[in-house]
């Protein structure tokens, strides 16, 4: 596939899920949204303790092989959109000026090199241009946008100031608990 | 030497007579001829391309909001399409305005807008923006990520209000003035509408798939009566509705030998249905599970009165996005990996022509 082509379509791809979605709730002086901004942020928060997460995973420390610049990389198994890793951001971090969503998809992936299950939160990185370095799509336990927790088909710019779609970053929460 | 001055003298002459009788271009500007059901729309990054899927000429294109527009509907009777979209004063920050957009036919230009609340799931996909049956409601659909539903009367130019769907996604209008939604519980919600567009009651199926196991694709077809949604393993259910009373109905498109060799659906706009021939056009491939998103090597044609494959259609080059025309005689248009367009004959399942230079991948595309 030509150069152009690929970023044509990884744009129509980042297109077809740019979102974009809502939350500009902040300067909204209306009763509604400030409820609607605090129900989300509340949502968000309360989030994170549901998460199936293994508790010893607190005092150990990740061995993690592959290229952080890669689509293949291990902790993007259900990662959709553009690496932040190749804008000037880490795996953990936006690319200056990006301002992270609090709000996240998550996946769970597989680490090659301990073959356990990590809960991964994908945060998007949002108020700049669209990145278009590096553009993912892996679909590895992802659901349907009407279960927007485990879907990567959305944009997740929400709760940040501007909502434009930047780039995505992949943080561990934890190993994931087994079902037994 | 004077021979020459002479065929230069007279050549100055002549010349410019002969100019003079060359009327000057005159620069003006087309209108857009009717639509014909042959026509499509591709959405793209950089706008709507309408094209004619008979002789593969571009009619025109709208202008829309590129990334932040959800999705366009064109709408025959008003002679106007529709289109959600997501505005910022500074370009990718600054205020944000949402709007419902409405374009005239003739110069494909906007001719009003309707400002709804700044929840739009711009995630561009056909499902997210959807018209009820008679013509005056359009339903937007919103992710905060708290999920909603704008409802606009395009009649009146007016925005009504918002309804609360928690849990569901995806718009599917159906009967008069009503609309289903896929709900993350594994069942159907209907929202039914008043005169004005505003709820007046509200239904939910039983449960008839689970998410975790075997989850339906968020882009339902509509069948003559009703919809039709697919599960990522290639299950089947036929949705319908009489009164509040909503029936589902289950079969599969691939066989046991078929899922022996590991054939699922896949793709982004994976599937069209022509409503009249009762015909599913949908993208195969064959792999594991979770890989719904990937292009199909093949088109299977699935006859949903008899519920079985009819034809197989290899690609060369894998395909993301099919749509097919509503005509008696209809087209399938195909978009694939490497940004080819092409129209096949969808009776004969054989390509008619590839669409030159067809500009941007399409993100989706829409019959008229």
């Amino acid at each position: 596939m030509k150069k152009d082509s690929l970023i044509d379509k990884s744009y129509a791809w980042l297109d077809r899920h740019t979102g974009d979605s809502s939350r500009q709730l902040a300067r909204s002086t209306s009763r509604r949204g400030f409820i609607g901004k605090l129900g989300a942020m509340l949502a968000g928060v309360a989030f994170l303790p549901l998460l199936p997460v293994s508790r010893p995973f607190a005092q150990e420390t990740l061995g993690e092989i592959g290229d952080p610049q890669s689509c293949d990389y291990w902790r993007y198994c259900a990662l959709s959109g553009t690496l932040c890793t190749c804008c000037g951001g880490t795996t953990t971090s936006c690319p200056p000026g990006a301002e992270i969503s609090p709000i996240t998809w998550v996946g769970t992936c597989r680490n090659p090199v301990d073959d356990m299950d990590y809960l991964i939160s994908y945060n998007d990185c949002c108020g700049k241009s669209t990145c278009r370095r590096c553009s993912c799509h892996n679909t590895e336990r992802e659901l349907p946008v009407y279960y927007p927790s485990k879907s990567n088909s959305v944009l997740w710019c929400f709760g940040t100031e501007a909502r434009n779609y930047h780039c995505t970053v992949a943080g561990v929460l934890g190993v994931a608990a087994t079902d037994d | 030497m004077r021979v020459i001055t002479l065929i230069a003298l007279y050549l100055a002459l002549w010349i410019p007579a002969a100019n003079a009788q060359l009327q000057p271009d005159t620069i003006g500007q087309e209108t857009m001829s009717a639509p014909a059901e042959s026509w499509f729309i591709s959405k793209t990054s950089a706008g709507a391309y309408i094209y004619d899927g008979l002789s593969g000429e571009m009619q025109g294109m709208l202008s829309l909001a590129s990334n932040f527009t959800a999705s366009v509907q064109p709408y025959g009777p008003r002679r106007e399409f529709y289109a959600a979209e997501s505005y910022y004063s500074r370009g990718v920050h600054g205020d944000r305005t949402d709007v419902v957009t409405i374009y005239d036919y003739e110069n494909l230009s906007p001719v009003a807008e309707i400002e709804i609340p700044q929840k739009i799931a711009v995630l561009s996909m056909p499902g997210h923006l959807a018209l009820t049956g008679n013509g005056r409601h359009l339903a937007v659909f919103n992710m905060t990520p708290a999920q909603s539903v704008s409802i606009v009367d395009v009649e009146n130019r007016t925005f009504v209000g918002e309804i609360s769907t928690p849990g569901c996604a995806v718009i599917m209008p159906i009967a008069d003035n009503d609309f289903l939604m896929i709900c993350g519980d594994g069942t159907i919600q209907l929202i039914q509408l008043d005169d004005s567009g505003n709820e007046s009651n509200r239904v939910r199926s039983e449960q008839f798939f689970v998410v975790e196991e075997d989850a339906v694709f968020d882009l339902p077809v509509r069948t003559k009566d009703g919809w039709l949604l697919i599960s990522h393993a290639g299950k089947a259910f036929d949705v319908s509705k009489e009164g509040t009373q909503l029936t589902v109905s289950e079969w599969s498109i691939v066989t046991e030998e078929d899922a022996e060799e590991k054939w699922l659906p896949g793709g982004w706009q994976l599937k069209s249905l022509h409503q009249e021939l009762g015909l599913l056009y949908i993208l195969m491939h064959q792999g594991e599970e979770y890989t719904h998103h990937e292009p199909g090597s093949e088109i299977w044609v699935v006859d949903i009165k008899q519920r079985r494959r009819i034809a197989r259609i290899e690609l060369e080059v894998p395909a993301d996005n099919l749509v097919v025309t509503q005509e008696s005689e209809p087209k399938l248009i195909v978009a694939d990996t490497e940004d080819g367009l092409h129209v096949y004959d969808a009776l004969q399942m054989k390509v008619e022509r590839t669409i030159e230079d067809p500009g941007p991948s399409a993100a989706f595309l829409v019959d008229f």
